[in-house]
């Protein structure tokens, strides 16, 4: 700034000089990361909102599972994707960590299911086929009731319902699952309305729980007295009309179908609640049929013989069969120094109707609570010519205290000794009862049955023969006055008067009368009994 | 001794060296040859420089932190950065190739812009050590620059050849953009910073 400065005539710097120098502008080019770092916080932003939450979840195994890729999807919409898997601290299982996006998080509750979706060709349904292609992914039934958590334990077979259709859960009680598995069809009608949705075996019952979903309205069709039956079958029946076959679709006998249908009836049944539990009948046919699927076994000891027993001899309970034998064996008792015969029952509590129960009862306790009361089983005979032995239970209020022993493999209920002697005592009494039976009196009786019967027909016989001897002479000595009497009258009428001939014809028939009274009496000489019986046809 | 010390000024595209003269406000100076503008020195290149600089880094972290290639490969999507990409390579016995990309797609492109901020602090604090090397920096910057976009590069054209529909598909992800930004704000960064600055802060202490 060397120019010349302007000054005053005293030399004095009239203004000071302004300052020269670059504009002090914020310069353009500020803009360049000012639009970085919007685009970086934007990015930052939307990077952070869009965070939701990171959940664990513990499967069997990772078959088909990646971290980094494997996808978490609801209604094949991506909701999260796998970001790492690691083996628990022991060994047992996987635990799959995942990346969910934001808003998930009211979705993940205890009731929150996940699974791992890979191809499946099941039930008639050939499912994930994408999955060959693309992977597993996990697959997830969100559920907004419940507890929130974040661990979760996968499950290890896909439910059949992922969705809350209306409907109704029904349990059927089955000896076994047959051609059923997860997935199978349940029809009404042969309408498909719903699915088997899982089973697990009941070791206290022994029997297995198949657990089916009806969906609306067809729930509505099952009544508390529908009958569930194993639709995979063919039924064949031969009736008067011909042969029958009875079958569902051709589908349902390839891959298996549950069927149930109402029987009509007069009675207005109620509708069946959830889990209403059903028996499973293996066909059609056997829905017409009663059978018992609950079966509860007891061990019974017998000290006496047990001759007579068999195998599926009933147990009868107030006479009414509620069980059969199962098996029993010989066993000698070292402590007791004496044999012992083991017998095994089954009893299908099914069969005794309840009334008026107040929620599920503990079948060992109401056990218990009968012994107490003087339930005991005992060998009876069931037929005295055959020997046939049935096992009864029945209330014997003054036998000793006995309790359900539970030390064996089944419970054992005590039992009496065979009513021997009061078997005996009925048939000493029978026996006695025969002895007094009035044999010789009623033989008495007989033989004077009989000789006055003789006595009778001597008596007719007498009587004949009076007959023959007073009445035909007196008849004889009429006649002959008769004839006298005629010769009287034939002298005075003529031999040829209309008189005459008149009586001669009179004398004729009476000629004629007396000789078949002859006859009778003759025939009643030789036949007395005729007089009672009457003439034989035959002669 | 330096043109700008005799009042000399250098023309940017043509190198002809004027006589400086002071244009009056609303004036500018034009090279008496070629008619390019000139300056003494690039105008406000610190500044210039620290704002692409800047921008270059906050748009370096998106780049490597989002996908830069969606591969689809039947049915299955994978996202990959670049950095999953050298880890991918590595793990799959391909050391070399994961050499090469990070090298030319991470390490070279943060070199790039460490030594432009090292740079660009140098000249503000009138720094005088070892011009020469810091010359020799600059001039690797520069030059290297070019070859940055070999990512961008390679991406465009998968993403133009392998186009097998559901067999096989890749889409460029985001951070190509955000790459490609940071490879040419860099460039740009480069490019306004002026290696003379350098040289200026040595004659200053000279003085």
């Amino acid at each position: 700034m060397s120019e010349e400065t302007p000054r005053t005539n005293h030399g004095e710097e009239i203004a000071p000089v302004a300052d020269v120098h670059a504009k002090r502008t914020i310069s353009m080019i500020w803009v360049v990361p000012l639009v970085a770092l919007f685009i970086g916080g934007w990015l930052a932003y939307k990077a952070l909102s869009e965070k939701g939450p990171t959940i664990t979840i513990t499967f069997e195994s990772a078959e088909g599972l990646e971290a980094g890729k494997t996808k978490i999807k609801f209604k094949d919409v991506e909701i999260g994707q796998v970001s790492d898997i690691a083996i628990s601290e022991d060994f047992s299982h996987v635990v799959v960590t995942a990346k969910l996006k934001k808003g998930t998080g009211p979705y993940l509750t205890d009731k929150t299911r996940f699974w791992v979706v890979r191809a499946r060709i099941a039930a008639g349904e050939v499912s994930g086929l994408g999955t060959l292609f693309s992977g597993a992914y996990i697959g997830v039934d969100p559920q907004t009731e419940g507890k929130e958590q974040n661990h979760f334990k996968g499950l290890e077979i896909a439910p059949v319902l992922t969705e809350t259709l209306p409907g109704r859960h029904f349990t059927l009680l089955a000896h076994d699952l047959g051609s059923l598995e997860i997935g199978t069809r349940v029809r009404y009608r042969k309408v498909t309305v719903g699915k088997v949705v899982g089973y697990r075996f009941d070791p206290d019952l022994d029997i297995l729980k198949i657990q089916v979903f009806v969906q609306a309205p067809f729930h509505e069709k099952v009544r508390k007295e529908t009958r569930f039956y194993n639709a995979s079958g063919v039924d064949f029946a031969l009736d008067p009309s011909g042969l029958r076959v009875n079958t569902d679709s051709l589908v349902s006998v390839v891959l298996g179908a549950i069927a149930f249908e109402s029987p009509v009836s007069l009675k207005v049944s109620e509708q069946a609640p959830e889990n209403f539990e059903f028996k499973l009948y293996p066909d059609r046919e056997s829905t017409k049929q009663k059978e018992y699927m609950t079966k509860r076994y007891y061990l019974l000891y017998f000290e006496d013989d047990i001759s007579g027993l068999s195998t599926e001899a009933p147990v009868n309970f107030k006479g009414i069969r509620v069980g059969h034998v199962l098996d029993f064996s010989l066993q000698y008792n070292w402590k007791k120094k004496d044999f012992q015969i083991p017998v095994l029952i089954e009893i299908e509590p099914e069969r005794i109707e309840q009334i008026h129960v107040k929620g599920p009862t503990d079948p060992n306790k109401n056990m218990e609570f009968f012994v107490e009361r003087g339930l005991r089983a005992q060998l009876k005979s069931a037929n005295l010519i055959t020997g046939q032995k049935f096992v009864d239970l029945a209330f014997h209020p003054d036998a000793p205290p006995a309790k359900v022993r539970y030390d064996e493999a089944y419970p054992v209920l005590p039992t009496l000794p065979q009513p021997l002697k009061q078997l005996m005592a009925s048939v000493e009494n029978i026996v006695d009862r025969l002895d007094k039976v009035p044999t010789d009196e009623i033989g008495r009786d007989v033989k004077a049955v009989l000789e006055s019967l003789n006595n009778t027909l001597r008596k007719t016989e007498t009587m004949f023969g009076e007959i023959h001897e007073e009445v035909l002479p007196e008849i004889t000595q009429t006649l002959k006055t008769l004839q006298g009497s005629l010769s009287d009258i034939e002298k005075s009428y003529g031999k040829d008067s209309i008189t005459n001939q008149e009586l001669r014809k009179t004398l004729n028939e009476l000629e004629e009368a007396a000789r078949s009274i002859r006859i009778l009496t003759e025939y009643l000489q030789r036949h007395p009994e005729s007089l009672l019986r009457g003439k034989g046809d035959t002669e | 001794m330096s043109a700008k010390q005799l009042g000399l000024v250098g023309c940017h595209e043509c190198r002809l060296l004027s006589r400086q003269r002071r244009p009056e406000s609303g004036q500018e100076a034009y090279c008496p040859r070629c008619g390019a503008t000139l300056h003494l020195r690039k105008p406000n290149s610190i500044k210039r420089t620290w704002a692409l600089l800047i921008a270059a880094f906050i748009f370096y972290i998106p780049a490597n932190v989002l996908p830069i290639t969606i591969t689809t490969s039947l049915g299955s999507t994978q996202s990959d950065t670049i950095m999953s990409g050298v880890i991918y390579f590595l793990l799959h016995g391909s050391p070399e190739i994961a050499l090469v990309i990070f090298t030319a797609s991470i390490f070279i492109p943060i070199c790039k812009l460490v030594v432009m901020a090292y740079l660009l602090v140098s000249v503000q604090l009138k720094s005088s050590w070892r011009p020469h090397d810091r010359t020799q920096l600059y001039r690797i910057v520069e030059g290297i620059g070019r070859w940055s976009m070999v990512d961008i590069y390679v991406v465009t054209i998968l993403v133009a050849l392998v186009k097998l529909g559901v067999f096989a598909d890749i889409e460029a992800g985001p951070a190509a953009l955000y790459f490609a930004s940071v490879v040419v704000i860099s460039m740009f960064a480069a490019q306004s910073f002026d290696p003379r600055l350098i040289w200026d802060a040595m004659e200053e202490n000279h003085e």
